[in-house]
C-alpha cells in the first residue's frame, strides 16, 4: 500500500483534485447539454422536418401537376375532336345549303327564262299585231292617197314618193 | 529552462485544498465554454448564422459518425451530449495549452517560480477523472440499455468456468480502459509540453512553429480518440447479445 501510495504521489494523483476535475466536467456537461446540445438538436430536427415537409409537398405538387397535365391533354384532345366534328358538320351543312341554293337558283333561272319566253312571245305577238295594224293603216292611207291623186298625175315620181313613204312608215 | 514536473504545481490553497495550475486552467477553459454556450444559446435560430452553421456542421458530422457506430439516430442523439462534451472539453483544453502566454506566465510561490497555467491534460488528475467518468458512465448506460443483471452478468458469470474467466477478463479490461485512456491522453499532452519547452529553450524562433502545429494536431486527435473510445464503449455496452 505504501508503494502504491508513493506512486500516486509521484504521479501527482490527488483525490481532491480528481474530484474537482470530475465535478468541473459534470457542471460543463450539464451547461452544454442545456444551452447548446438540446436547443441545437431541436433546431436541426425541426429544420429537417420542415425540409421533409417541403419535399413531400413538392412531390405531391409534382404528382398533381402531372395529373393536371394529363387532364389538360385529355381536354385538348376532346376539344380537338369536337372542333373537327363541328367543322365537318358545318362543311356538310354548307354543302347541303350550297346544293339547295344552286338548285333554287336553277329553278328560278328556269322560271325566269320561261317568263321571259312568254313575255317575248307576247311582245312578238303584240308587235306583229301592231305591225299588221300599221300595215293596214298604211295600206288604207296609201289607197286614200292613191284615190286622191289624178290618174294623169300618177307618174314615176309619185310612185317613188309613195314607196318612200311606205319605207319611211315601216 | 523551466523545470519539468510530472505533477501539476500548487498555486494557492483554499483551506486544505491546494489549487494547482492545471485545475485553474481547466476551470478557466470550462468557464469560457460555459459563457460561450450561454451566449450561443440566445442566438440559435431556425435559419442559422455563420457560427451556428459551423457548429451544426460539426454536430451533424459527429451525429452521423455516432449513428454509423451505434446503429440508430435515436441512440446517437441520446449519447451525443456525453461524447461531444468529452471531445469539446479535451480539445479546448489541449488547444488552450498552446496559446501564447500560457507557458510563459509565472508566479512566485515560496522561493520558486511556478507556471500560472498548465495544460489540463498534462495532469493525471484531469485525464484520470475523464477516464473514470467515461468507464463509469458507459457502464451505467449499458445497465440502462440491457438491464442491470444482464450487464453485471457480463462480468460475473457462473454458468461455466470458461464464462467465469471471460467475465473476469471483461472486468480487468474495464479497469485497463481507465489506465489506458488516462495515460494515453496524459502521455501525449505531457510529452508535447515537454517537447515544446525543450524546443523553445533550444531555438526560440521559427523552429518551434512546426512543433506547435504538431501539438495542435495531436491535441485534436487525442480529444477525438478519447471521444471515439468512449463511443465504442457505449456501443459495446448497449449492444444486446443473443445467446
Amino acid at each position: 500500500m505504501e508503494a502504491g501510495g508513493s506512486l500516486f504521489e509521484q504521479l501527482g494523483i490527488n483525490w481532491k483534485l480528481f474530484l474537482s476535475q470530475a465535478v468541473n466536467f459534470f457542471i460543463l456537461f450539464i451547461i452544454l447539454r442545456a444551452f447548446v446540445y438540446k436547443p441545437l438538436l431541436a433546431v436541426i430536427k425541426k429544420r429537417k422536418e420542415k425540409i421533409q415537409e417541403g419535399l413531400t409537398k413538392a412531390r405531391e405538387a409534382d404528382i398533381r401537376l402531372k395529373e393536371i397535365d394529363v387532364i389538360a391533354k385529355d381536354h385538348l384532345k376532346k376539344a380537338d375532336q369536337e372542333s373537327i366534328a363541328v367543322i365537318k358538320n358545318a362543311e356538310d351543312r354548307a354543302k347541303k345549303l350550297e346544293e339547295s341554293l344552286v338548285k333554287k337558283a336553277e329553278e328560278k333561272q328556269k322560271q325566269l327564262l320561261a317568263q321571259a319566253q312568254i313575255q317575248y312571245e307576247k311582245q312578238q305577238e303584240e308587235s306583229r299585231k301592231e305591225v299588221l295594224a300599221q300595215a293596214a293603216s298604211l295600206v288604207k292611207r296609201l289607197i286614200v292617197k292613191t284615190v286622191e291623186l289624178k290618174p294623169e298625175a300618177v307618174d314615176e315620181a309619185l310612185i317613188e314618193k309613195a314607196v318612200n313613204f311606205v319605207k319611211h312608215e315601216t | 529552462m523551466e523545470e519539468i514536473s510530472l505533477k501539476a504545481q500548487e498555486l494557492f490553497n483554499i483551506g486544505s485544498f491546494g489549487v494547482t495550475n492545471s485545475l485553474l486552467h481547466a476551470l478557466i477553459v470550462s468557464l469560457t465554454l460555459m459563457i460561450l454556450a450561454i451566449l450561443f444559446s440566445g442566438k440559435i435560430r431556425i435559419v442559422p448564422g455563420n457560427v451556428q452553421s459551423a457548429i451544426e456542421m460539426g454536430a451533424e458530422w459527429l451525429l452521423e459518425l455516432m449513428e454509423s457506430m451505434l446503429g440508430s439516430m435515436k441512440k446517437a442523439e441520446q449519447y451525443f451530449p456525453l461524447v461531444a462534451t468529452i471531445f469539446v472539453f479535451i480539445a479546448f483544453s489541449n488547444l488552450s495549452g498552446i496559446l501564447p502566454g500560457v507557458g510563459s506566465l509565472f508566479i512566485k510561490h515560496g522561493h520558486q517560480e511556478i507556471s500560472l497555467f498548465r495544460s489540463p491534460a498534462a495532469d493525471l488528475n484531469f485525464t484520470l477523472a475523464f477516464a473514470v467518468i467515461s468507464v463509469m458512465v458507459t457502464n451505467i448506460i449499458g445497465m440502462m440499455a440491457v438491464g442491470v443483471f444482464p450487464h453485471i452478468g457480463k462480468f460475473l458469470n457462473f454458468k461455466s468456468p470458461i464464462m467465469f474467466f471471460i467475465g473476469l477478463l471483461e472486468f480487468v479490461s474495464e479497469l485497463a480502459k481507465i489506465i489506458s485512456l488516462s495515460f494515453r491522453l496524459f502521455g501525449n499532452v505531457f510529452a508535447g509540453e515537454v517537447l515544446l519547452t525543450i524546443i523553445f529553450f533550444l531555438t526560440p524562433y521559427i523552429i518551434p512553429l512546426p512543433f506547435l502545429f504538431l501539438e495542435i494536431f495531436v491535441g485534436l486527435i487525442q480529444a477525438f480518440v478519447f471521444a471515439m473510445l468512449t463511443l465504442v464503449s457505449i456501443s459495446l455496452h448497449t449492444a444486446v447479445h443473443e445467446h
